[in-house]
This record gives C-alpha cells, sequence and structure tokens, in this order.
C-alpha cells in the first residue's frame, strides 16, 4: 500500500531560518528512517546546501535553460546526508525574468519527470521570503503541499511577513485544502519571545509548534556545510531539531489561518513585545 | 444631392440592445492588440519594427489587420515578415533580454530599414525585460532605433498607434526649435492596415489638401517621403487630426512638444459637401489664399456634380430593390463618416449604428453627439458593442421596414445581412472578401466609388 505523501512548505521573511531549519528537521525525520525530498523554490538555490554539503547542485531551471525540455530526474535531483532528495528550483539573475513563474516551471518539471515517488513520505518546499506572487504560492496549490508551517521570530517584521503570508494561506484555503500547521519560532532572544510568539499563533488561530533556541552551533555547522544533526549529533539543538520533527510528524491540527488587521498585531507586539523596565537594561 | 429624407426621427432600432454593452466573451475580434501598432512602422516607407513577444503574437495581428483585412499584402516590410523574438518559457523565467538584442542585430544586419522600431509585447512587460535600457546603446551609436512599450493589456492597435507615433516623435524625430514652415502641415487620421482603404484615402486626402495649397505630411503609404518627412514633422505650422477620437493624444503630444496648433474633425469627409466645408475650415484656420483654395473646391464639385448627375437618372428610376434604411458596423472614425454620408446625401434612413473598436470612455458621449446631427433634422443613437454575438442580436432587432438594408459592416456580419436580405458591403476591420488596393470611398473622387459599390448589387442579381 501506497504510504500517504505529506507535503509541507516552509514560508517565513527572508533571513529568517526557512532553510537551516528545514535541512535540520528533514535529517532529524530520515534519521527515523523517513524517506524525504527537499524542493529549493528559492532562486537563490541555497535551500539544500547542508544536507549536500555544499552548492554542489545544478538547478532544476539552470538544467532546463541549457538542455532544454530533454532532461533526465538524475540531473536536477540528487541524494544527500541520509539520502534526503534535494532539488534547486533556481530561477534567473536577480533583476531579470520572472522567478516566479520559474518555480511554476520547475515544480511542473518535477512532476513530469516522475521526482513524486510513491517511497517518500514528505515533500519540503522551502520558498522564499514571502507569497509575492502566483509563482510563489505555486507550493501551496491545488494538489501540492497542504501543511504550512511559518518560521518567525519575536522581531517585529518577522511577524508582519507571517502575517501576510497568513494571508495568502487563507487565499489558498478558500479553494483547496492548504491549511496552516502552525508556527516555528526561530528565536532571536528578543525580550519575551515565548510570550508574543504564542500570542501571535494564538491569534492567527493556530498553535506555536515549536521555539528554537538561539544556538551558536547552528553557524559553526553552516560554515562546514552540515546540519547540526550531522555536525554535532548530540548536540542539544540537534535534539531541539529532533524535537521539531517529532512535533511535525505528530501534528494533526491544521487550520484556516486568521491573519490580523495590523493594529492588531501592533497592539500585540505592544502587549508581549518589550519588557517593562528598560532602565533596567544593559550591555 | 440634398437629403431626400428630412426630419426622420429615428425610432427604428434601438429597441434592445443599450450603449456600452458588454459581455465577458468577445466573439469575432474586430481590433488588434497593441502590438498589432507594429504596422504602424510597416506602413513608414523603410520602417522596420521588431517585436519582443510570444511566437503568434504579431501572426495574429497580420492576420486581422492585413490579410484578412483586404488583402493587403506585405510589400517593402510587414506581412508576415516582421522580426519576432518569439520568446518561450525560458525567456518568461530568466529575461528575454539578450534574444531581443540579438534579434536587433540581426534585424540591422538583414533589413535594410530607415527607421527601427522594437516593441515589447505582454510576456516580455510582465516579466519586466527593459527594452528601453537594450535600446539605448544603439540609439546612443545613432542608429535610428526607437523603443516602445506595447504589452496588450494597456489596450488595443489603435492606442498603440497613437503610442508608437508618439514614441517615434520622441526618440527619433527629437526636438526642435527652428521656425515653422507656412503651408506645411501634418496629417493624423486613419490608422494604417487597420482602416482598410488607408493607402487610397490618405491619396484622396493628400491631393485634395494640396489642391487648396497646402504641403501635406502623410507619414503612412506611398505618398509619404517616408523618415525624412517625419522628421520635418515640428516644422509643420499646424496639424489636422482627421478622426473622432485616435491621433487625440498624437496631436496633444505634438501641442506640447513643437507648440504646435491642431483643428479637429472627428469625421472623415465624403461627398461634395462635406469635402469642400473640409477644406474651407482648413483653409480659413491656416489662413490660406481663399481665391486659390475655392478655385480648386468649384473644379472638384463640377467635376463631382457631372458624374452624379449621371448617376442621378438610375437613383430615381430605378424602382426595384433600393435600400432605404442603413446600418453600420464598424470602428469609430468610418462609422461616423459613412453615417452621415448615407443619411445626408444619399438620403437613407439611419437605422443602427454600431462603433466595435472600443473608444475610450471619455470620447464616447462627443461620438454619441456626432450622431444626433447625421443631417438637418435626422439624429440617431449610436451602440458600442465589441462582441460579435450582441451585434447580430442588435441587427437583428433592428426595424429596416420592408425593403432591403443596406449593412456596411465587417466580414462578421456577412452572415446575418444573407439573412435580412441586406445590400452588403465589408467596409472595416476585418474585410476577408475584399481585395483592397488603392480604393478609397472618401473626399470627392472615393465617394462616387463608394456609390458604384453601393448601387451595383441592386443590379447585379444575378
Amino acid at each position: 500500500m501506497a504510504k500517504e505523501l505529506r507535503q509541507i512548505a516552509i514560508y517565513g521573511k527572508g533571513g529568517i531560518g526557512k532553510s537551516t531549519t528545514t535541512q535540520n528537521l528533514t535529517t532529524a525525520l530520515a534519521e527515523n528512517g523517513r524517506k524525504v525530498m527537499v524542493v529549493g523554490c528559492d532562486p537563490k538555490a541555497d535551500s539544500t546546501r547542508l544536507i549536500l554539503g555544499g552548492l554542489a547542485q545544478r538547478t532544476v531551471l539552470d538544467t532546463l535553460r541549457d538542455e532544454g525540455e530533454d532532461v533526465d530526474l538524475a540531473n536536477i535531483l540528487r541524494q544527500g546526508y541520509l539520502k534526503i532528495r534535494c532539488v534547486e528550483s533556481g530561477g534567473p539573475e536577480p533583476g531579470v525574468g520572472c522567478a516566479g513563474r520559474g518555480i511554476i516551471t520547475s515544480i511542473g518539471l518535477l512532476e513530469r519527470l516522475g521526482a513524486y515517488t510513491d517511497d517518500l513520505d514528505y515533500v519540503f518546499y522551502d520558498v522564499l521570503g514571502d507569497v509575492v506572487c502566483g509563482g510563489f504560492a505555486m507550493p501551496i496549490r491545488e494538489g501540492k503541499a497542504k501543511e504550512i508551517y511559518i518560521v518567525a521570530s519575536g522581531e517585529m517584521m518577522s511577524l508582519y511577513a507571517a502575517n501576510n503570508i497568513a494571508k495568502g494561506i487563507q487565499r489558498y484555503s478558500e479553494n483547496g485544502d492548504v491549511r496552516l500547521g502552525g508556527i516555528i519560532c526561530n528565536s532571536r532572544n528578543v525580550d519575551r519571545e515565548p510570550e508574543l510568539l504564542r500570542a501571535f499563533s494564538k491569534e492567527l488561530g493556530t498553535k506555536l509548534i515549536h521555539l528554537i533556541p538561539r544556538d551558536n552551533v547552528v553557524q559553526h555547522a553552516e560554515i562546514n556545510r552540515k546540519t547540526v544533526i550531522e555536525y554535532q549529533s548530540q548536540s542539544k539543538q540537534s535534539k531541539e531539531y529532533r524535537a521539531l520533527a517529532k512535533k511535525i510528524e505528530q501534528n494533526r491540527k491544521f487550520v484556516v489561518p486568521k491573519p490580523m488587521t495590523s493594529d492588531r498585531l501592533e497592539e500585540i507586539l505592544l502587549e508581549f513585545g518589550q519588557i517593562d523596565e528598560l532602565e533596567n537594561y544593559a550591555i | 444631392m440634398s437629403a431626400v429624407s428630412k426630419r426622420v426621427s429615428n425610432k427604428a432600432g434601438n429597441k434592445n440592445v443599450q450603449a456600452h454593452t458588454q459581455t465577458n466573451s468577445i466573439v469575432h475580434p474586430r481590433y488588434g492588440c497593441m502590438i498589432g501598432a507594429a504596422y504602424s512602422v510597416a506602413a513608414i516607407t523603410r520602417g522596420v519594427p521588431i517585436v519582443h513577444c510570444g511566437p503568434g503574437c504579431i501572426d495574429k495581428q497580420y492576420f486581422i489587420l492585413c490579410s484578412d483585412n483586404g488583402n493587403q499584402g506585405v510589400g517593402y516590410m510587414g506581412g508576415g515578415a516582421i522580426p519576432s523574438t518569439n520568446i518561450g518559457e525560458n525567456d518568461v523565467v530568466f529575461g528575454g533580454a539578450p534574444k531581443l538584442e540579438r534579434l536587433i542585430d540581426a534585424s540591422l544586419k538583414i533589413m535594410d530599414g530607415d527607421i527601427y522600431v522594437a516593441f515589447s509585447g505582454c510576456s516580455s512587460a510582465l516579466v519586466g525585460d527593459d527594452v528601453e535600457s537594450i535600446t539605448r546603446p544603439y540609439q546612443n551609436s545613432g542608429l535610428p532605433l526607437v523603443y516602445v512599450d506595447a504589452p496588450g493589456f494597456k489596450g488595443n492597435n489603435l492606442i498603440g498607434h497613437e503610442l508608437v507615433v508618439n514614441a517615434i516623435i520622441d526618440q527619433f524625430v527629437g526636438p526642435y526649435k527652428g521656425r515653422k514652415k507656412k503651408g506645411l502641415v501634418n496629417l493624423w487620421t486613419e490608422v494604417p492596415y487597420f482602416n482598410t482603404n488607408w493607402r487610397g484615402d490618405l491619396i484622396e486626402l493628400k491631393r485634395i489638401l494640396e489642391g487648396v495649397g497646402f504641403t501635406v505630411n502623410v507619414l503612412f503609404g506611398i505618398e509619404s517621403g517616408g523618415v525624412s518627412e517625419w522628421k520635418s514633422i515640428p516644422k509643420a505650422s499646424f496639424n489636422i487630426l482627421l478622426s473622432p477620437w485616435v491621433g487625440m493624444d498624437i496631436v496633444r503630444h505634438l501641442e506640447e512638444k513643437y507648440g504646435q496648433p491642431w483643428v479637429h474633425f472627428p469625421s472623415i469627409p465624403i461627398g461634395e459637401e462635406s469635402t469642400s466645408a473640409f477644406l474651407r475650415e482648413v483653409v480659413e484656420f491656416a489662413g490660406n489664399d481663399k481665391e486659390k483654395a475655392e478655385k480648386f473646391i468649384a473644379n472638384e464639385a463640377k467635376q463631382y456634380y457631372y458624374f452624379l448627375e449621371h448617376f442621378a437618372d438610375f437613383f430615381s428610376e430605378y424602382w426595384f430593390g433600393l435600400p432605404s434604411r442603413f446600418a453600420v458596423v464598424s470602428d469609430s472614425a468610418y462609422n461616423i463618416a459613412f453615417s452621415i454620408f448615407l443619411a445626408d446625401q444619399l438620403g437613407l434612413i439611419p437605422v443602427k449604428h454600431i462603433i466595435t473598436d472600443n473608444p475610450p470612455d471619455i470620447y464616447r458621449d462627443k461620438i454619441q453627439e456626432l450622431y444626433k446631427h447625421l443631417s438637418e433634422g435626422i439624429s440617431s443613437e449610436v451602440e458600442f458593442i465589441e462582441d460579435g454575438y450582441l451585434v447580430e442580436q442588435s441587427l437583428k432587432a433592428a426595424d429596416f421596414g420592408s425593403g432591403a438594408p443596406l449593412i456596411l459592416g465587417t466580414s462578421w456580419e456577412r452572415n446575418i445581412a444573407r439573412e435580412l436580405g441586406a445590400i452588403f458591403l465589408e467596409v472595416s476591420t476585418p474585410a476577408m472578401e475584399e481585395i483592397v488596393i488603392n480604393r478609397s470611398y472618401i473626399g470627392y473622387r472615393g465617394a462616387l466609388s463608394l456609390i458604384e459599390r453601393i448601387y451595383t448589387p441592386t443590379v447585379n442579381v444575378f
């Protein structure tokens, strides 16, 4: 019997740590024997660097550009750490062309080439910053990822972006069964971050799935082109990613988000987003 | 000839379809998309359009504007041989700029022209290909290359015509501070290729304006001096706009850029009365020698009525199946021109006027106003419809009385005209069943040809 494939899209403000989180999360899932594919949907094509041990991969679009329609799956799909399958959609040079159309082309090609095999447990789409146009909504269109997680931190702009992404999800949930699975906090150590993120998630109608603490080992691992789990398997941070993986595996609560108005978002920030006694602040 | 039927108010024919009616779909296209303005460049002597759009885009324009429209042919440049990047998915994703550059280089080598105009179409405009920065180095090195942003979603080929003319004025003709040349005028009227008889019409218009003392920049077609004529646009003492709305942006632009005044005639003149009136007004506006003009007009009138006198025998004596009521389905320029001539000069009863070129809303009330005075005591209503189904419904609902209606329309009206037993003439885009060489239905001479075309079917019944 074919397993049920869970297709998951990870969104969040640029630079928030989507790719790092996705790669550590998928590594944790693969440790448990899950078959995983990661599809990088960012023109920068850096979504699978840690799993592959470097930017060694040709992107789907580069391959398509150079070799035309006659592309072999082996040219664009590579297996990395723990046999995680990695694909980078790639995109045009910054400032030209249409990256959104690139995502659509790329995912279309993956489907045609049969990348979605029956043995897969998970496909993760690591999508850039925001749902800026129809192309970047491709992973959450009909028949693709039904679960979305938003990576956020206690920083104001990341919550603005998360709220905006929730609007996109709400829109697509009207005609399909795409749902929000929760918020992943990639901590920036801002004031009262857990409370703020919990309040924010609650307001959206979802939950804070997990709070990943800030830890320098992540940077060390990145410099060494590895996920934390591969770099220091027994570190505290590795356990955090494993905990996240477990929670996502067990998560059954998927909602149509209720994005808030800017005013309401500001209210929540005022309420939770700062400590009371600024005078005590010391460098 | 004066109007035969005076003070007939048109109650017939306005029962069902209201003005401004539109459905959410259009059958029977009646104009091209913005990139169809490439044909305005093809109409400039030794002008070379270069289009940056998907495969098929310019081919569709070729059919609707050129081959399925009087079979107008290719000539030196144009037709189905316009250079196109034919961009595909890769160019959309990665940007189509390099392909356009290659095409421009290749076109400059292969197509021997005096002016080149690069058009960006829908897909290249959507992904933001920077056509301006691609063309600038060519311009800086002195090559006569103009760019125009012409995606179809900005409007149809008529809006595109205005855009490309203004782009050529800005990027090729350039600034001018010198003196104006008395007697030199720029003529802005029909849209080349789109207005099926544009070649013959421009010849007639140039002939009559020269007859009353002007030197005329017609800018398109065989009567134009090509790019040197375009370069002399700023020297003209004024602009003549002979069209209900297309070209308004051109004359306004020229007024702003070169301080040129303009005189506007919304209706292209057909027949002696309106042609002579048109010429007198232009002469008056310019302050030209009236005596010389009157001499020309008198001579034209003499010829015109000589022929008409001989036609009058047939017109008054032949009783079998002459049309008395008419409908016109066409773009606005031809529509108002034909409607006035048929109502005012042939004395036919106006029943339907369906304008199909989607004039911008700001012009619609003014266009409607023109139909209030088709002739003395003759007023009619106009409908703005683009969808062929609704055009047919509107014609079906019209009351053409007991005789054969006269319908001036497009190929799309052929079936309904047959159903209504009409005398039918294709006068507007598309005109697939017509061969057009240098024909004209306007001015003094064109009017007589139009009469021939209208009345020949009444005797040619076998």
